[in-house]
């Protein structure tokens, strides 16, 4: 412009030639000139006057434009919508989001109170451990303790205290009011009895609780008792020793174990303890200490499945067996055994080799009779082992303790004839079931209706809460306080890791508010304020403990045990008394058929019905599910001329039962096993036309024992009742299916002897199988970690607890009975069981089977669009988004280990009982929780391999095989599972994988598994056969 | 019997003028729909219904509703598939290797067998994707680019069915309707109706049956058979690629892709010969699908009876000379376990039955040769399940074992797809020649030059 300005003072008016934009500005108009000096043209500005605009400046405008903006957005959300994640407002300080919390605490499934681990997940516990301090159960827990944390979910738990209106339902209430109204009746009870009527008491200070109740209302008595119970043991122990502490076995060093119809690795007693003991005597790297077990009994036990030599005979006939065995080695006769022998068709063989084993290792050898054995045989067994050396065995320093002995039968039935005489005034189940636990010729609940007041604690409704009329929600072993006693030594701790989920309350916290006579006293703390004082005034000065009770109280809490050394242990060394022998009844008629009652292995005495896991949990014998049946010989089945699933009645006096049979190979003839705790009634959507009530054969003074009754009328019932099991009921096939599993080398065993005399004896005869394949090897995985498992045999019993793990872990649904009986059953891993031999003696052989990770993995080529692929790890993977569910991948596994969701299995099953609010929250997190139509399978917990990687890389160290523990391996009583990188040399997989016994199954496939088999020895000869 | 086997054996009978076989063959499609049809579509439409609503309730539940379990992943589904996929042979082997191979007695045949293909062929389409845990994906199979760089597995047999019987289906019907063409302009020419004339006129895409047109034609037609020949023998050894390159004892068999292609065209025949045993009464084209074919194809379906019969042998001999104890298992207990009925009915009615065609009387007799091919068919059925329930339900693992038996759905969608299938063949009958009306003209007697002169066209006029 300023050229412009020069241009005019220069020579007026001239045009520019050069360049233009209009003729103005070509003719240099002047007023154009004058206008281009200006930015704006004349006008435009004239408003333009700061003062005038309004005072919102710009920033204020753009902070209300953004203000309104973003109260638009708040005003358009529908803010109750609160979403599934919300950040802690004050986090917790333990708490990371995403990482798991494990705190101690006592498993109250039954009265061994093993030591759990829970893991929880922001809060909310997701699984249960064995606490590995634990002195007793060092760290394993059973099934029943694995599936707890699925009860503590339970939807039909009862979530408010409830009054029998006049209608006779069940109407909700609330705790003050129904606090007042029992105190009132407490109070007003006067001389006439408060009965208590619960399971076994195991902790100290609910046994104060107890005293203190007893204290404020003197008419109180308690009762306490359990369904399967070790009181003949005790009973006989104290005739024959004049003590009442039986000892423990030490098990790890007998070297012949004679199991008399005990189910010592099964259901009885110290399970967990005994199992692992046991084991210890069955390691293939340590022959010398290799242990021998037979087992006498009447039906396949579990232990009778892992036994060396198997004797089957009727339960009632143990008697005569021990004594013609005492008669045979007092006298040294050989001819009561012999008669004895072939008066119950026992091979002679069998009861030779028996004689030379008890006489060769004296002092190494012990008699276990079962619990359920009636008295005399107790008695008889005591004497075989001071005669054997079996005392040897007896173990002095580590006792059981008894916090409050078990009620006998004349106590129960003294109280239910005062409740018939009107003598009583309440009766409070203290989260007990007695209706449905006690023998049914008591009547018990006849009695009930004299009773005015019958106040049931429960967790969830049973049948004795239905005839009560007051029903209180009691909490969850995981969201209640406690301690437990149960062994000199060491106290196990107890402490809720969740708050009540429903308005239940501990069951000592209700006592000791109506102790304190007002409604108004409960707190959410009381019991834990009055254990702690408890412990602070009576325990804690006994223990001499150096720390202050506040940190003896945390650190009792954060182990979960409370070691106290041998302050506690009771005398138990004893003289035998011969005459306890000598005096004992030897008349024993052994005739027509017996029954014997069994503990179930999957609920336990009934407590755990309404528990879906352990319900699918296959029978570790028959691989029954969902049900419990009269197991009966072959020979048994024709004379009564029934097949598996037809009805048969049994009649006892005046009881009687219709239940269906299973054909068991290995039952004594005339013998009838029942399995008790099914056939609940009222005890929710799961356990409803679950199995048959085998209570009610259960007599107070008839039968040799509660659980063994003899003289029983049986016949066929007509009709039939549909069992489902996991396995197919064709184990006898003749011909080409026999010991097929022995034939294509998927079981492979051999003996101690073979073993010692040619260590390659399991390779020898067979090829090295050829490495071919069209694919390239996965074996190239030579760099970093590959994962491979191992699976002694030797110490797989068959048990099941890796199951339930493994249930918990990977988030697997519950299918169902009918759907099981299809078989669409989801576990992950399954215990395969196969006979082998002469159908009616038959050898049992068992096998832990999951993914075996193939290196050729058959599943992996048949995928049409890849959702099973190879980890660069070693892992076989199954992607769930991707699979469009064509099953072709499941037809090509030659181990049928592959899984698929028929349906929904969580909607499918019950009406989505699986899908409630409560039960989502036992899901684990960092599994998928699969739908249908996608296929699944074992994954080797890859969740816990990725997170020991993850640690491993913020920590800057190589991942190690040892970080990773799978869940069945964490689960396995007996360390059968192993689990590693087998690239590192110095792995204890890699030992495993190379082992003589080692061996893969269908090897000659070329799959090239990545679970190696330890062959099983049989501690047996050829007499014994 | 006195048969001259140097002449050739009539093909239409009666020598009809030209005028009167377009007038019988395009009958149907002039007529309104009388009694018996709308009885016969409607109980096809029912069955038809019934297997939308198992499909319907399979969709909507899943699979749980069949009876499939661990350890038989596989059961009706895909033998329905393979089932279908073995009838939908004989259309392409009648329309293009017969074709090549100069059979005249073909022509008769052809249009239906290939239209029977087309439709057979859909109906196998679909049970690959209504077998599936989660049909909505069942586009997975298909090879797209994405973003994820996810392909399928090029590894996997069910992928390369993907292709195969897509090819398959997209062949047979370029083939089915270039074969129309010139039909569809006879068809134009003789309507008076306008939509109809409007249709033809579309699909007979000016078509003037000038010599040049003819040429082409000849040509495509010669081509297209050329392509679809191959494919005859690819499908459904494709198919039994499936099977053979499992490991599943009883399936990984080498003898599977000429045994499968054998039983395919074994039951395709025997499907052909079922319906036109039918067509051909109630259509009063007797003449033209003369007794002389019957007995033709039945001699094919004696063949192939015992081609399978061979590969049934062989099965046998393999599993006893491998010395493969799990193979030697799958076949005795194919033959002696629980599903022995099925395997004793699928023998009798594969190979013992078709056995009853040598001789002449029974090859030309109406009533017992669809009693047979209607055995053949069961048999063929069964054929593919011995295979894939029987191999399955007992393979490596005894503890895995478990028998299998379908439910009312497995049932009903078997149901639906004959529904479907029969419905459409039935709308094909009123819609579309069932006869190829050019082919057939060029085969009637004195149609052709022949080198006594006797067939000469001249003759007819003469007679």
């Amino acid at each position: 412009m300023s050229d412009n300005k020069d241009m005019i003072s220069k020579d007026d008016m001239k045009p520019d030639p050069d360049y233009w934009r209009s003729f103005e500005e070509l003719y240099n108009d002047p007023a154009f000139i004058e206008s281009s000096h200006h930015e704006f043209k004349e006008g435009v500005t004239d408003d333009f006057n700061p003062g005038n605009l309004s005072g919102l400046s710009r920033r204020k405008f753009l902070a209300l434009v953004g203000a309104s903006a973003a109260l638009a957005a708040a005003g358009c959300t529908n803010y109750r919508d609160k979403g599934d994640i919300i950040p802690y407002v004050h986090k917790p300080e333990e708490i990371t989001l995403g990482k798991p919390l494990s705190y101690a605490s006592t498993c109250t499934g039954c009265s061994h109170a093993c030591g759990i681990l829970v893991k929880t997940r922001e809060g909310r516990p997701i699984k249960i451990d064995g606490n590995p301090d634990n002195p007793v159960s060092k760290g394993k827990i059973c099934t029943k303790g694995h599936a707890d944390i699925l009860s503590l979910y339970d939807p039909e738990k009862l979530s408010q205290p409830m009054k029998r209106g006049n209608g006779g339902g069940l109407d909700k209430t609330d705790w003050v009011r129904v606090d007042n109204e029992i105190i009132g009746i407490l109070k007003s009870a006067g001389e006439k009895e408060i009965a208590i009527v619960t399971h076994k008491i195991i902790s100290p200070t609910a046994k104060k609780v107890l005293d203190d109740f007893k204290a404020k209302y003197p008419s109180v008595k308690v009762y306490s008792y359990e369904l399967f119970n070790e009181q003949n043991r005790l009973s006989t122990w104290q005739k024959s020793y004049g003590t009442p502490n039986y000892p423990l076995i030490k098990w790890n060093e007998a070297k012949v174990i004679i199991s008399l119809e005990s189910d010592f690795l099964g259901t009885e007693g110290n399970k967990v303890e005994n199992t692992r003991l046991y084991s210890e005597g069955r390691n293939v790297d340590d022959l010398k200490n290799f242990n021998k077990l037979y087992v006498v009994e009447g039906n396949m036990s579990l232990t009778g499945m892992n036994s060396d030599v198997r004797i089957k005979l009727r339960p009632d006939a143990q008697f005569e067996f021990v004594m013609s065995l005492i008669d045979e080695l007092r006298n040294n006769s050989v001819s009561s055994l012999k008669t004895f022998g072939s008066k119950y068709a026992i091979p002679p063989g069998k009861l030779n080799n028996l004689l030379k084993d008890i006489r060769e290792n004296k002092g190494k050898v012990i008699v276990y009779a079962g619990r359920t054995l009636p008295e005399n045989v107790h008695l008889a067994v005591n004497y075989l082992n001071e005669l054997i050396g079996g005392t040897a065995l007896y173990r002095t320093d580590f006792v059981e303790y008894s916090v409050l002995p078990l009620s006998n039968k004349e106590e129960i039935e003294s109280l239910v004839s005062s409740m018939n005489r009107g003598k009583v005034a309440a009766v409070i189940h203290y989260d007990s079931n007695p209706v449905f636990h006690l023998p049914a010729d008591n009547k018990y609940a006849n009695a009930l209706k004299n009773v005015p007041a019958v106040i049931t604690l429960c967790l969830s409704e049973n049948e004795s809460s239905s005839v009560s009329q007051y029903v209180l929600p009691v909490n969850h072993g995981l969201e209640s306080w406690g301690d437990a006693k149960i062994r000199n030594g060491f106290y196990s701790m107890q402490q809720p890791v969740i708050y009540p989920i429903h308005n239940s309350r501990q069951k000592e916290a209700i006592l000791l508010t109506w102790i304190s006579g007002k409604a108004s006293s409960y707190n959410l703390d009381l019991y834990h304020n009055y254990m702690m004082d408890n412990w602070k005034n009576n325990i804690y000065p006994l223990l001499k403990s150096k720390l202050n009770f506040e940190q003896f109280w945390n650190g009792a809490l954060h182990d979960g045990v409370v070691i106290t050394g041998n302050i506690d242990l009771p005398n138990v060394s004893g003289q035998f008394n011969s005459s306890s022998f000598s005096g004992i009844n030897k008349s024993s008629a052994v005739s027509g058929f017996v029954v014997a009652l069994k503990e179930s292995y999957s609920v336990g005495d009934g407590r755990y019905s309404n528990n879906g896991w352990l319900n699918e949990l296959p029978h570790p014998v028959s691989k029954i599910v969902w049900d419990n049946y009269a197991s009966i010989s072959r020979k048994t089945s024709k004379e009564l001329n029934v097949r598996t699933n037809d009805l048969i009645e049994i009649t006892s006096g005046s009881r009687k039962l219709t239940i269906p049979v299973n054909i068991q190979p290995g039952c004594a003839d005339n013998t009838i096993t029942i399995e008790l705790g099914f056939g609940r009634t009222n005890a929710g959507t799961i356990s409803d036309g679950v199995g048959f009530n085998a209570n009610i054969l259960q007599s107070k003074d008839e039968g040799l024992s509660s659980w063994i009754i003899t003289n029983v009328e049986v016949r066929k019932a007509g009709g039939s009742y549909p069992l489902a099991a996991t396995q197919e009921f064709h184990a006898f096939d003749k011909g080409r299916t026999k010991d097929a599993a022995q034939k294509r080398n998927i079981i492979r065993e051999g003996t101690v002897d073979e073993y010692k005399k040619n260590p390659d004896f399991l390779k020898a005869g067979s090829e090295e199988v050829e490495n071919k394949s069209l694919y390239p090897p996965y074996d190239e995985i030579k760099k970093g970690v590959k994962w491979a498992m191992a699976v002694d045999l030797n110490k797989c019993l068959g048990c099941g607890e890796c199951v339930i793990s493994c249930y918990s872990e990977n988030n697997i649904p519950v299918v169902g009975k009918e759907q099981a009986a299809k078989g669409r059953d989801m576990q992950w891993l399954r215990v395969d069981r196969y006979y082998s031999g002469d159908p009616e003696e038959p050898k049992v052989s068992q096998q832990l089977m999951l993914c075996q990770h193939c290196d050729h993995a058959p599943c992996e080529n048949v995928c049409p669009v890849a959702a099973t692929t190879h980890s660069p790890d070693g892992l076989n993977q199954m992607v769930y988004n991707r699979c469009v569910g064509t099953r072709y991948c499941s037809n090509n596994c030659p181990y049928k280990v592959r899984r698929f969701n028929y349906f929904n299995y969580r909607d499918h099953f019950n009406d989505g009982y699986q899908q409630s609010p409560v039960f989502n929250l036992i899901f684990n997190p960092e599994v998928t929780v699969r739908s249908r139509g996608v296929m699944e399978k074992c994954t080797f917990c890859v969740q816990r391999i990725m997170e020991a990687r993850e640690d491993a890389i913020r920590d800057e160290r190589p991942l190690k095989g040892s970080d990773v523990k799978t869940a069945c391996q964490e689960a396995c009583i007996t360390t059968a599972i192993h689990f590693g990188d087998m690239n590192d040399p110095s792995s204890e997989i890699n030992k495993f994988r190379n082992h003589k016994l080692g061996y893969y199954v269908l090897e000659d496939l070329n799959t090239r598994p990545n679970v190696t088999y330890i062959a099983k020895l049989r501690n047996t000869d050829k007499e014994d056969a | 019997m006195d048969i001259d086997y140097s002449k050739e054996l009539v093909q239409v009978e009666g020598n009809p003028p030209l005028a009167e076989l377009d007038r019988v063959i395009s009958l149907p499609l002039d007529q309104k729909p009388n009694k018996n049809f709308l009885i016969a579509i409607s109980i096809t439409s029912t069955m038809l219904l019934i297997g939308v609503i198992c499909v319907g309730l399979t969709f909507y539940y899943g699979i749980g509703m069949w009876g499939n379990n661990q350890p038989v992943g596989w059961a009706f589904g895909i033998i329905n598939f393979v089932f279908w996929v073995g009838i939908g042979h004989a259309g392409t082997l009648i329309s293009a290797i017969l074709f090549l191979l100069r059979q005249k007695w073909r022509t008769g045949i052809a249009r239906f067998a290939e239209a029977m293909t087309i439709f057979a062929v859909i109906c196998a389409g679909l049970f690959p994707i209504i077998h599936t845990g989660r049909p909505w994906l069942a586009g997975y199979l298909i090879p797209y680019p994405n973003d994820h760089g996810l392909w399928v597995n090029f590894n996997s047999p069910l992928v390369w069915d993907v292709f195969a019987v897509s090819t398959y289906f997209t062949v047979s019907l370029v083939f089915w309707y270039v074969g129309l063409i010139p039909d569809f302009a006879t068809l134009r020419d003789r309507t008076t109706d306008k939509i109809k004339k409007t249709l033809y006129s579309i699909f007979s895409m000016g078509w003037r049956h000038s010599n040049r047109h003819w040429q082409h034609y000849e040509k495509a037609y010669m081509i297209l058979a050329g392509l679809a020949t191959p494919l005859v023998l690819s499908v459904h050894t494709v198919v039994s690629f499936d099977f053979a390159t499992a490991v599943v004892p009883g399936w990984h068999t080498t003898i599977f892709p000429p045994y499968f292609v054998a039983g395919a065209i074994f039951s395709g025949f025997a499907m052909v010969v079922t319906c036109l045993v039918f067509l051909r009464k109630v259509f009063h084209i007797e003449h033209i699908i003369t007794m002389n074919h019957l007995d033709n194809m039945n001699k094919i379906v004696l063949a192939t009876s015992m081609m399978v019969g061979y590969g049934y042998s062989m099965e046998l001999f393999m599993a006893w000379y491998s010395g493969n104890h799990f193979e030697q298992f799958v076949f005795l207990n194919r033959a002696f376990g629980p599903y022995a009925w099925a395997y004793w009915t699928m023998i009798s009615c594969n190979v013992l039955i078709p056995q009853l065609f040598w001789i002449r009387k029974i090859r030309r007799s109406i009533p017992v040769m669809l009693f047979i091919v209607v055995f053949v068919n069961v048999g063929m059925w069964f054929e593919r399940f011995v295979i894939i329930v029987t191999s399955l339900h007992r393979d490596f693992l005894p503890s895995s074992w478990r028998m299998y038996t379908p439910t009312l759905v497995d049932l009903g969608i078997l149901l639906g797809s004959f529904g479907l299938f029969f419905t459409l063949i039935l709308l094909f009958t009123r819609t579309l020649p069932v006869v190829s009306m050019a082919e057939v003209k060029a085969v009637i007697h004195g149609a052709q030059p022949s080198h006594d002169g006797s067939n000469h066209i001249q003759q007819i006029g003469g007679e």
